[in-house]
C-alpha cells in the first residue's frame, strides 16, 4: 500500500500464532517429562510447526522480500559445506544438509555433479567453484570450511547493507561479531597463523577485523583484554568462563534484537523476528533433546536454554 | 456567471464525498488485510476484528452526509436548484474542504491504527477493547471536521 503499512496481514499472522510459541512452563514440562515416550507425546500435542513450515509461510506473503533471504544465508552455505564434504567421502549429503534454505538442495547436488555451478545463485557460484579448487587439490576441509563461513557473513553483510534495513543491518552484525570472536579466540588457542586468521576472520563495523588479527596473534590473553575494552566486553568475559554460555549469550543478544522488532505493526522486521524466535525454540527443544539424553539435571537444562520470545 | 457558482458548489459536495470516501477505503482496506491474517490463524476471532476494521469506515458516511446536506441545501436534491454566485459558489467549495481533507487523512491514521489493533487482539483477546479505544480516538477529528463543514453549509447565506 506503499504507506509504510507493508505486510500488515502477514504481520496480523505472525502475532496471532506468537501465542503457539513455547512458554517457559511447556519447556519445564518437557524438561520434567518422566520418559522419553512422554517427552514426544508432548511434544506432539503442542503440535509445533517445523522452521520450513514457518519459512513457506513467511514466504507466501513477502515473497520477494531480500530481508527473508538473509536468514538462510547460513544454511545455504552450510549445505554447500555438506556437498562438498560429502563429494570428498564419497557420500550422499542428504543427512548433513539444513533446511530450509534458498539454494534448493537439488540444485545444490546437481550443480556438483555436473560441475556446472552456473545453476547456483550468484552469491555462491565463485566460491562454490574456489572451494572445489581447494579441496581437491589440498584437502585442507578447515581452510575450506573458514573460507566459506567467511564468505556466507559478507554476502550477508552485503545484502543487509543493500536491503537498507537497520534491523537487518544490526542483526547480520550480531551474527558476525559472535563468529568472529569465537574464531579469534579458538585460533588464538590454536596458534594459528596470520594467513589462516586472514581467510577466518569477517570483520565488521563493530570489530575491525585487523585489529582483531593482531590480537589473536599476541595470544588469548592479549585477545580477551582486546574484546574487554570494546563493546563486546561481556562477550569476553563469558567466553573465559564458559563455551556454553558464551554461545547461549550469543543467541540471546539475537532475540534480544528479535524483541525490538515486536511491537511494529508493520513491516518486515517482525516477520524475520517471529523466525528468529522459532529458531530458537527449536535450539531450545534440541538442548532439552540432547540433555535429557545424556542425563542432565534440571538446573543444568535451565541455565542453558536460551531466552524465550515472549 | 450563475452555472459557474453553482458547478463550484457541486465540485465541493463531491470533494467531501470523494477524499473521505478514499481515506476510509483506503483505512477499511488495511485493517481488512491485517484482519484477515489473524482470521486465517483463529477464525474465531472474526467478531473482535471486525470492529476494528469497521471504526475507519465513518469517514466514508462523514462525506456522504456532507456532500447529501450541501446538495439539498443548493436545490440539487429536492428541486429548485439555488443561483449561487462565484462567491457563494466557492464558500460551499469552501465549506467541504474540513470533511474532505481530513476525512482522508484521519481515515488512513484511523485504519493505522486499528490495524495495529488488530495485533493486540490476535496475541491478547482480552485487551480488545484497548485496540478499539486508541483507534476510536482518531475519529475525535473527523467528527469536529464534519461538525465545521455542516456548520458552514447551513450558515452561507443564499
Amino acid at each position: 500500500m506503499g504507506m509504510g503499512t507493508e505486510y500488515a496481514s502477514a504481520v496480523a499472522v505472525v502475532k496471532a500464532m506468537e501465542n503457539s510459541l513455547f512458554t517457559k512452563s511447556d519447556l519445564e514440562q518437557f524438561i520434567n517429562a518422566r520418559n522419553q515416550n512422554e517427552f514426544e507425546t508432548l511434544i506432539n500435542s503442542k503440535n509445533a510447526g517445523t522452521l520450513t513450515e514457518v519459512w513457506d509461510m513467511l514466504r507466501t506473503f513477502a515473497p520477494d522480500s531480500k530481508e527473508l533471504e538473509i536468514l538462510l544465508y547460513r544454511n545455504d552455505f552450510h549445505n554447500l559445506k555438506a556437498v562438498l564434504k560429502a563429494m570428498i567421502s564419497g557420500r550422499e549429503p542428504d543427512n548433513y544438509f539444513i533446511e530450509p534454505s534458498n539454494v534448493e538442495l537439488d540444485d545444490l547436488k546437481e550443480a556438483f555433479r555436473t560441475k556446472d555451478m552456473d545453476i547456483l545463485p550468484d552469491y555462491m557460484r565463485e566460491i562454490a567453484i574456489q572451494a572445489y579448487e581447494i579441496l581437491t587439490t589440498t584437502l585442507d576441509g578447515q581452510l575450506v570450511d573458514s573460507l566459506i563461513d567467511t564468505t556466507c557473513m559478507t554476502t550477508m553483510q552485503k545484502s543487509a547493507d543493500n536491503s537498507g534495513s537497520d534491523f537487518m543491518r544490526k542483526y547480520v552484525n550480531l551474527i558476525t561479531v559472535c563468529a568472529d570472536i569465537k574464531t579469534a579466540y579458538r585460533c588464538s588457542k590454536m596458534n594459528k597463523q596470520r594467513a589462516f586468521l586472514e581467510v577466518a576472520i569477517c570483520g565488521s563495523p563493530e570489530l575491525d577485523k585487523e585489529s582483531l588479527i593482531r590480537s589473536a596473534l599476541s595470544g588469548t590473553e592479549t585477545l580477551l583484554s582486546f574484546l574487554e575494552h570494546t563493546t563486546y566486553g561481556e562477550l569476553a568475559i563469558l567466553l573465559k568462563e564458559s563455551p556454553a554460555q558464551f554461545e547461549k549469550r550469543c543467541d540471546d543478544i539475537i532475540t534480544e534484537l528479535a524483541e525490538t522488532a515486536r511491537m511494529k505493526a508493520f513491516g518486515i522486521e517482525p516477520l524475520v523476528a517471529y523466525y528468529i524466535a522459532k529458531e530458537a525454540e527449536i535450539k531450545n527443544l534440541r538442548i532439552i533433546s540432547v540433555c535429557r539424553e545424556s542425563g542432565a539435571d534440571k538446573e543444568t537444562i535451565m541455565e542453558r536454554l536460551r531466552e524465550l520470545y515472549v | 456567471m450563475n452555472s459557474m457558482g453553482l458547478a463550484l458548489a457541486i465540485l465541493g459536495a463531491s470533494f467531501a464525498a470523494l477524499f473521505a470516501g478514499i481515506g476510509s477505503a483506503k483505512g477499511v482496506g488495511l485493517v481488512g488485510e491485517a484482519a484477515a491474517g489473524v482470521v486465517s490463524v483463529d477464525p474465531n476471532k472474526f467478531s473482535k476484528v471486525l470492529i476494528l476494521q469497521l471504526l475507519p469506515g465513518t469517514q466514508g458516511l462523514y462525506g456522504l452526509l456532507t456532500a447529501i446536506l450541501m446538495l439539498s441545501r443548493i436545490g440539487v436534491i429536492g428541486g429548485n436548484t439555488a443561483e449561487l454566485s462565484v462567491a457563494q459558489g466557492l464558500m460551499f467549495l469552501g465549506a467541504s474542504l474540513p470533511i474532505a481533507v481530513v476525512g482522508l487523512f484521519s481515515g488512513i491514521a484511523q485504519g493505522r491504527s486499528a490495524a495495529a489493533g488488530v495485533g493486540i487482539t490476535a496475541k491478547k483477546p482480552e485487551h480488545n477493547g484497548k485496540a478499539i479505544i486508541m483507534a476510536a480516538m482518531v475519529e475525535t477529528y473527523a467528527i469536529l471536521a464534519l461538525l465545521v463543514s455542516i456548520l458552514l453549509i447551513y450558515n452561507i447565506a443564499i
